[in-house]
């Protein structure tokens, strides 16, 4: 662990109160840092990111854990961490170049008067004041003042740099410049820097890494973003570069998360039992897509209040991750869920595993891929001309939106590309969008095409932004859209709530497919509360589909039929093999016991059987995909083994137990 | 539009006659509307006190205005003796105050455990009033002189005392976060931080004790017979009921006392320049 520059390992802080209580605001931290590398913590007030910075600094110690500077543990404030105060510090009876020199004298004692001199004058030459020099900090304004803090700093050549939000209360225009300047003196110095901020864009534009972190009490590090941006970085150049916008939404994204989980906390929900059922009160989370019809149909046409279960309300989510984090949360129920997610979600796909059950797929299809316009005038109609279009421009970079690394999307993309000898990650770049932003960041030109479901490709095809390239059936043909996910604790809390749930959205998947209810069923998902687009963007199914545009059918959603709800283990087995393929998680030695635990057939069983539909035998058969391949349960291991283009894949076992308890 | 005009006022070697004409007008209308009203009332004899045209009617009071600087021996001298004396002690206790309060100031405010000994005691003996520690010095000292150098000393230490401990710890705690990141050497940190830093505090305890030790003295004084001093002077000639002495006495207090707070402002500017 010595080669680490700053090691942080299952830090933790708690603080005194009153009355022999304490405060604990920060858990488990761990972190590791670079030498060089410039990081920002960011949270919510309160979250501890200051503490943490005054953990590394030594001005406050960690009760817990391991606070490591090259390998020697943080016992107390030194020069080598020399840290930049929100308020600039300056001592203000002295003159700028005395403060500076305080610091210097101090520290750099082995260097004579005259070069310590030299060192003062040249670190406030670099932060553009020597005009300055001379003057009081109270004769300066506050972006100097700041500067002035900012070249003490770097005059002792601390091994890193520590700043508490040293922007904070400065004006935007001074901040702006300030932001740029520090980027560049760090850039130029190599000098390691941690910096606490609470402002988005500052992160984004300066950082090698941001680490976000959760709301206290016991704060932890949320997740650790790479900020992709090549440096040397320039405002207005940062701001262009693709990666931008999707890090500070990411940014905001788990801000908002954080606000939420506060609130939720807030209110917590008591359990309802009702009916012979032990929980009628349920959060079912979906994101607007064509695909959450049976969901929203469940709701709208009484489905759910059929069975019982009549306290349901639906959390509508932009993005997957709302869906993800809801769930490990625990603050939604079951949610519709891309069909590799239980297995994802199972296998540690977000950092830590969180056991899902799935006893339902709720549709089938209804997704495509989508290429820019401009692909099309270059006389692109297969996969082939793409490819022979990729080859010609390797320079040039090309990037195709996903929804989510577990979605039925991006394993058939990757699947259709590989099938033609394109490495998804080499020859091309996956960015992870949400759905909603496919069509914008398609018309905006970050991206060069799609893979996700209906509306976006029919409604990028009628803005004439993008076309279908690929159909999901000419890939794989009946391949699982969605599905219903709950976690494996809360399945096993509530048996029959999860019965009763899966009977419910089984009813509404037959309503569903019924052509009959079609146009009832665009009007119900056009309006606000579910899609909120205009009901020309959705189609339903190829019998549904009403000829209101010149478009070819593309929409081709199946939500009920023979064989369509049933959870199929062989489908998951595809997707978990999928996944490990692609590097998104590790292959569990366990596979045949991870897979029975995951895909809850049984309860799909009992579900169908109370509904009085006749069970149909169920018949392990093989799929067959694009390329001519037949992909069987047989050996999974062998198949990965056998296939050309793929990452380095892991193996590992996954523990099935009883799940941690309901929240 | 005053923007675009040049200053209104009338320049006269270099100082703005216009507003110093504006700053000087109201307390001299009040001041004069003051003694007017005093003198109305002494003249229509509601009160026994003289006016303040006694200062120059009355004999005694006005040898006593017009020669400030006579000694005829004794206790027998003229006003800017009397206020020397006075002042003298002043000087005395009020250094020995300054150095005494301003160290244990510091001491106490730098070590916790010394705070939260001796903080009880000092709250207490603060509030004892100046003059009640006249017959305890007088007993315990036995003579007038270091009696009243005592009094005026016990009275202006605590200000000082209590305002450099508040100061010290006052110290924002960035200026000490610095310190430590930095690990300034015990002696830099006493001189660039801690007494930079407290020093606003120090002087308003000295601006506070040094107001407080002019009032001490004419306390100090009154009661200890047979010095010479402007105290005991104001008793001297109530006794005699030479009132229109008192009233020049006073003057002479006052306007000692304005000085003496002036001083301390001028020094205080000097000293923390740019702060």
């Amino acid at each position: 662990m010595s080669e680490q520059f700053i090691h942080i390992e299952n830090a933790e802080k708690t603080f005194p109160l009153g009355g022999g209580k304490e405060y604990n605001a920060l858990k488990g931290i761990n972190l590791s840092i670079k030498q060089g590398e410039f990081i920002s913590l960011i949270g919510h007030s309160g979250c501890g990111k200051s503490t943490l910075l005054n953990m590394i600094a030594g001005l406050s110690l960690a009760t817990g854990g391991l606070v490591q500077l090259e390998g020697m543990m943080v016992s107390g404030p030194g020069p080598d961490r020399m840290v930049v105060f929100q308020n600039y510090s300056l001592l203000p009876w002295l003159t700028v170049r005395d403060n500076v020199a305080l610091a210097v004298d101090e520290v750099l004692t082995e260097k004579s008067p005259e070069e310590r001199k030299e060192i003062v004058e040249r670190y406030i030459k670099m932060v553009g004041l020597i005009g300055s020099i001379d003057k009081l900090p109270t004769e300066i304004s506050g972006g100097m003042r700041q500067r002035v803090a900012i070249a003490r700093a770097l005059a002792i050549q601390p091994k890193v740099l520590l700043l508490d939000e040293p922007f904070g209360v400065l004006d935007a225009l001074t901040r702006g410049k300030l932001q740029e300047q520090l980027t560049r003196i760090c850039e130029e110095t190599g000098v390691s820097a941690i910096m606490v901020t609470h402002e988005v864009d500052e992160a984004v534009l300066m950082s090698d890494r941001i680490v976000m972190l959760t709301n206290g009490p016991g704060s932890k590090v949320g997740g650790i973003l790479e900020v992709d941006i090549p440096r040397p970085r320039k405002r207005l150049e940062a701001v262009r570069h693709p990666s931008y916008y999707q890090l500070r939404s990411e940014v905001i994204y788990f801000l908002n998360q954080q606000k939420q989980v506060k609130k939720m906390r807030a209110r917590k929900v008591p359990v309802v039992s009702r009916h012979g059922l032990e929980k009628v009160n349920l959060e079912i989370g979906f994101v607007p897509l064509t695909a959450c019809a049976p969901i929203a149909i469940a709701q709208e046409k009484g489905f759910f209040t059929k069975h019982g279960l009549d306290e349901v309300s639906l959390v509508r989510e932009s993005s997957w991750r709302g869906i993800v984090d809801g769930l490990r949360n625990g603050f939604i129920d079951g949610a519709q869920m891309p069909s590799g997610m239980p297995l994802w979600m199972t296998l540690g796909g977000p950092g830590e595993s969180t056991p899902i059950v799935s006893s339902l797929t709720m549709s089938r299809n209804g997704n495509a891929i989508t290429l820019d316009r401009r692909f099309l005038e270059q006389g692109v109609h297969t996969l082939a001309d793409f490819k022979k279009v990729l080859d010609a421009s390797p320079e040039k970079p090309h990037r195709m939106g996903v929804v989510h690394p577990s979605s039925m999307h991006n394993l058939l993309l990757r699947y259709w590309l590989a099938s033609a000898g394109i490495d998804p990650d080499k020859d091309l770049e996956l960015k992870q969008i949400p759905p909603a932003q496919m069509a914008v960041d398609l018309k905006a030109g970050t991206i060069d095409g799609f893979c996700v479901g209906d509306p976006w490709n029919l409604r990028a095809e009628m803005e004439h932004t993008g076309f279908t390239i690929a159909r999901d059936v000419d890939i794989w043909s009946g391949h699982p859209g969605k599905v219903l996910g709950c976690r494996a604790d809360w399945a096993a809390a509530y048996p029959n709530t999860h019965i009763a749930l899966t009977k419910a959205l089984l009813d509404a998947c037959q309503y569903c497919a019924d052509p009959a209810n079609a146009q009832e069923i665009r009007e119900i998902l056009a309006r606000r509360e579910y899609l909120g687009t205009p009901m020309e963007y959705i189609q339903l199914s190829p019998e549904a589909n009403i000829a209101e545009t010149e478009h070819q059918p593309i929409a081709h959603h199946v939500f009920a039929g023979e064989g369509v709800n049933r959870p199929s283990r062989t489908e998951h087995l595809w997707q978990m093999t999928q996944m490990a393929r692609w590097g998104d998680v590790p292959f569990p030695r366990n596979w045949v016991e991870v897979l029975e635990a995951t895909c809850q057939v049984g309860v799909f069983s009992t579900a169908s059987r109370e509904l009085g539909q006749t069970e149909i035998s169920y018949i392990r058969n093989s799929i067959e995909l694009v390329d001519g391949t037949k992909f069987s349960a047989e050996d999974p291991i062998a198949y990965l083994n056998s296939l050309e283009i793929k990452r380095d894949i892991t193996m590992a076992e996954i523990p099935i137990g009883p799940g941690r308890k309901a929240a | 539009m005053s923007a675009s005009l040049p200053s209104k006022g009338t320049m006269f070697a270099g100082v703005n006659i216009t507003k110093l004409w504006k700053d000087l007008l109201p307390p001299t209308i009040a001041i004069t509307l003051f003694l007017l009203i005093w003198e109305g009332l002494s003249q229509s004899k509601v009160t026994l006190l003289p006016g303040p045209s006694s200062l120059f009617t009355d004999e005694r009071t006005r040898t006593l205005l017009f020669f400030p600087f006579y000694d005829r021996g004794g206790i027998d001298k003229g006003m800017f003796w009397q206020t020397l004396a006075s002042l003298q002690r002043v000087a005395i206790s009020y250094t020995l105050a300054a150095i005494v309060g301003i160290g244990t100031g510091i001491a106490i405010g730098t070590t916790p455990l010394l705070s939260k000994a001796l903080d009880p005691l000092f709250l207490f003996l603060r509030t004892v009033p100046p003059l009640a520690w006249v017959p305890i010095s007088l007993a315990a000292l036995n003579k007038n002189e270091p009696a009243a150098l005592f009094v005026i000393f016990i009275t202006a230490v605590w200000p000082i005392l209590i305002n450099t401990a508040v100061g010290v710890r006052e110290i924002p705690d960035d200026y000490n976060n610095v310190a430590k990141v930095i690990q300034v050497s015990k002696q830099k940190y006493f001189f660039k931080i801690l007494l930079p830093s407290a020093l606003p505090y120090i002087f308003t305890g000295l601006r506070v004790a040094i107001s407080l030790s002019w009032l001490a003295i004419i306390a100090a004084e009154i009661v200890m017979s047979g010095i010479v001093g402007i105290g005991f002077f104001i008793w001297e000639a109530y006794q005699n009921n030479y009132i229109s002495e008192v009233v020049l006495a006073l003057v002479y207090i006052g306007m000692v006392g304005l000085l003496l707070d002036k001083f301390m402002e001028w020094l205080q500017a000097q000293i923390m320049k740019g702060q």
